[in-house]
């Protein structure tokens, strides 16, 4: 298997990101054999039926912005003020996430995101705490 | 199932006490209720403590205080709506007519973790990536205000009102009147949220007597009949959900109504689960006190203020009248009784007949709240 080119891997969120070959991120949920009930995070049971015949589902990649809020006050760790938020996916899954690379003011509902990696804090150790974010998609363009 | 009233109440003023223990905190408060019941303590054959974080043996620690062991003594965990929760309980067993009089407590001791948001379940998904209570209503506050054009302005608002009647109220923390600018200025939490849209950190408890009817009139001319009582879970949802509606909060107002045989149109007086001030909004409609997307409208008009039509946290609610989290539903009761007994002064809603406390919460992930606690009370 070929090394990932990614320096920082993900320390929260578990069996919940893969990462690629080529280093981008995929969120992983569950879907029920049985029933067809789709979860985020991952489980080994179904919510739904009790089925425990259970599939790894690749998230898609982008989704739309269905709220947000930027967080001044959170648990020690956390690199504040940081953005909140809920994406909704294609597949039906809401996805509670960090809302990177955009401040508050230039997010709107909505609106298109894309999957990221991101260091969102740090741990009691001092090591840097990421996971898998969200940013506006097409940012980079829009940027340049 | 037996009728059961209210025949004590009592509670200690919410405030920072990080120098008191537990016992010491909620002792004066189950004093106060049971001095008020005329109810001999040794005659109290249950006890029902609901606390969020108050640790284990919460209600034995409160009731070696006073002396009262010996009888069956459980703790009930709900979130926000423990105390509200352990009133359900003890309302269930003496309707069922297990026992004739029960005792209901509510405590909580916030400064024991210092201050910032409440700590929540770190082994929850979302909790664990950052979420925390002012972010999740501020994304309902978010997503309202895009759905229906509430403004800043409007939902600071919520938090004048609140203060208005919490500087009414001698068992409030916060006894100050603040303005629409002061609110809007206050130092950022969550947005929209600042300091000012978020109730305070704190300690109190607040506890309350009941007894089956056949029994409660020997002990008061003035009972306070429990006309419904009603607790509910969230509904867990893996999907998309509406976060401008509470669902559980609908659900269970839906049940109490029934339960109750009144409606909405009926109730008086109500003290809501204004943990921030969009919440409060939320509930209006929940309730039924006015259609999806009014709840503004209802606030600006002065509908939910002392002397309109359906005053909402006359107490000051959670905002200014402060939430100790487990004592909150129990804090709410001993209002709504006092309103309904003429008891409160100042701030008394006039003629007020029936009366609503709603407490709800527990932030866990795919569901609108954890619990929710909805009774309807008549005098």
């Amino acid at each position: 298997m070929a090394e990932t080119a990614h320096a920082e891997p993900p320390l929260i969120a578990g069996e919940a990101v893969r990462i690629g070959d080529d280093g981008r991120p995929t969120l992983i949920g569950s879907e029920c054999a049985d029933c067809a009930a789709r979860v985020f995070p991952p489980v080994a049971l179904c919510p739904e039926c009790m089925g425990e015949d259970i599939r790894p589902l690749a998230l898609g990649r982008s989704g739309r912005l269905y709220s947000y809020s930027t967080v001044h006050v959170a648990p020690r760790g956390w690199t504040v003020p940081y953005v909140a938020g809920y994406v909704d996916l294609p597949e039906g899954v809401r996805v509670f996430t960090h809302v990177v690379d955009a401040d508050d003011h230039r997010l709107s509902m909505e609106m298109e995101v894309e999957l990221t990696i991101a260091v969102l804090g740090s741990d009691g150790g001092g090591r840097a705490l990421s996971s898998y974010a969200f940013r506006p998609r097409g940012m980079e363009e829009a940027d340049a | 199932m037996r009728e059961v009233s209210v025949i004590g109440a009592g509670m200690v003023r919410f405030a920072k006490q990080p120098d008191r223990t537990l016992a010491e905190i909620a002792w004066p408060a189950v004093k106060q209720a049971i001095d008020d019941s005329g109810v001999d303590k040794r005659n109290i054959e249950a006890a029902w403590c609901g606390t969020a974080l108050g640790g284990m043996m919460s209600g034995q620690r409160v009731l070696k205080a006073i002396g009262l062991t010996g009888l069956p003594i459980v703790n009930v965990e709900n979130a926000c709506s423990s105390s509200s929760s352990a009133f359900r309980e003890a309302w269930v067993a003496v309707a069922a007519g297990l026992y004739d009089i029960a005792l209901v407590i509510g405590v909580e001791k916030l400064t024991r973790f210092g201050g910032g948001t409440l700590p929540l379940e770190t082994e929850d998904f979302e909790v664990a990536h950052g979420m925390v209570m002012p972010a999740l209503y501020g994304m309902r506050a978010k997503r309202y205000m895009h759905d229906y054009g509430l403004t800043g302005e409007q939902l600071a608002g919520v938090a004048v009102k609140a203060h208005e009647h919490g500087a009414l109220n001698e068992d409030a923390q916060y006894r100050n009147r603040i303005t629409v600018e002061e609110v809007m200025a206050a130092r950022p939490i969550a947005d929209p949220f600042t300091l000012l849209h978020c109730c305070p950190s704190g300690d109190g408890a607040a506890a309350l007597v009941i007894a089956a009817d056949t029994v409660a009139a020997r002990h008061t001319a003035k009972p306070v009949r429990v006309r419904a009582s009603e607790l509910a879970s969230g509904r867990y949802m893996t999907g998309f959900r509406d976060m401008t509606t509470p669902e559980i909060t609908v659900r269970g107002a839906a049940e109490a109504y029934e339960m109750a045989g009144l409606g909405p149109e009926d109730i008086d007086v109500a003290e809501v689960h204004d943990a921030f001030t969009i919440a409060e909004l939320l509930y209006y409609e929940a309730l039924g006190f006015c259609a999806r997307g009014d709840a503004a409208g209802l606030l600006e008009d002065g509908e939910t203020s002392l002397g309109g039509r359906i005053p909402v946290n006359p107490s000051g609610g959670l905002l200014s009248k402060g939430h100790p989290v487990g004592a909150t539903g129990a804090a709410q009761m001993v209002e709504i009784v006092r309103q309904l007994r003429g008891a409160c002064g100042a701030r008394q809603v006039e003629g007020a007949k029936v009366g609503l406390t709603h407490c709800t919460g527990g932030g866990i992930s795919g569901f609108d709240h954890g619990a929710c606690s909805i009774h309807i009370f008549s005098n």
